[in-house]
């Protein structure tokens, strides 16, 4: 992968990052003021699972580099 | 009979709230892939400083303007890493320099 290949990986990770952490945070706000009495855990949980997400989409952007996709076997 | 229906209508509101808000999320593509991500991000960035704009003109006071850094780290991260690299590298052999020097100075004051 070459750098700028990797830095608009990185960019689009962080974006992705901060919009997962964002809406997470949001739902949980909602989960924790509708059902759960205004605890603390599920806007912990809204931010746990908003970062789990995003890591695994981040992961998934910079492994697909080096995997190969079924058509492109095919042609060859 | 009412007292019966008014957990029940709670019940359903609370799940209309949340799960309405569960599908705003969901449709407004936050809870996809990377892109879908990143675009919803660059959408708000657009989005917010007329939003902000008309919210100031409704209230009728105003924010001071935002100052204008020129300082990017996105550009100097590789430059800063480098040169933290060498730093790290060089700096055993610059404290061994100094602490002679530092030796053989006070050594010639106490002669």
């Amino acid at each position: 992968m070459s750098e700028k290949e990797l830095g608009k990986k990185l960019n689009k990770c962080f974006a992705d990052t901060a919009v997962k952490i964002g809406a997470g945070l949001g739902l949980g706000i909602v989960f924790s003021v509708v059902f759960f009495k205004r605890h603390t855990w599920p806007v912990a949980f809204g931010l746990g699972s908003g970062l789990g997400m995003a890591y695994s989409n981040c992961q998934t952007d910079l492994r697909s580099h080096y995997l190969h996709h079924s058509n492109t076997i095919k042609e060859q | 009979m009412a007292a019966k229906i008014v957990p029940v209508l709670k019940l359903a509101a609370k799940v209309t709230i949340a799960g309405g808000a569960v599908y705003i999320a969901y449709d407004s593509g936050l809870l996809g892939g990377s892109e879908q991500g990143s675009e919803v991000l660059g959408k708000a960035k657009s989005a917010l400083p007329p939003a902000i704009d008309e919210w100031m003109k409704y209230f009728g006071f105003e924010l001071p303007a935002v100052p204008k850094i020129a300082f990017a780290p996105v550009e100097a991260w590789n430059s800063g890493v480098r040169s933290t690299i060498y730093t790290l590298s060089v700096g055993p052999t610059r404290v061994g320099e100094y602490t002679t020097q530092g030796m053989q100075y006070v050594k010639d004051l106490t002669k």
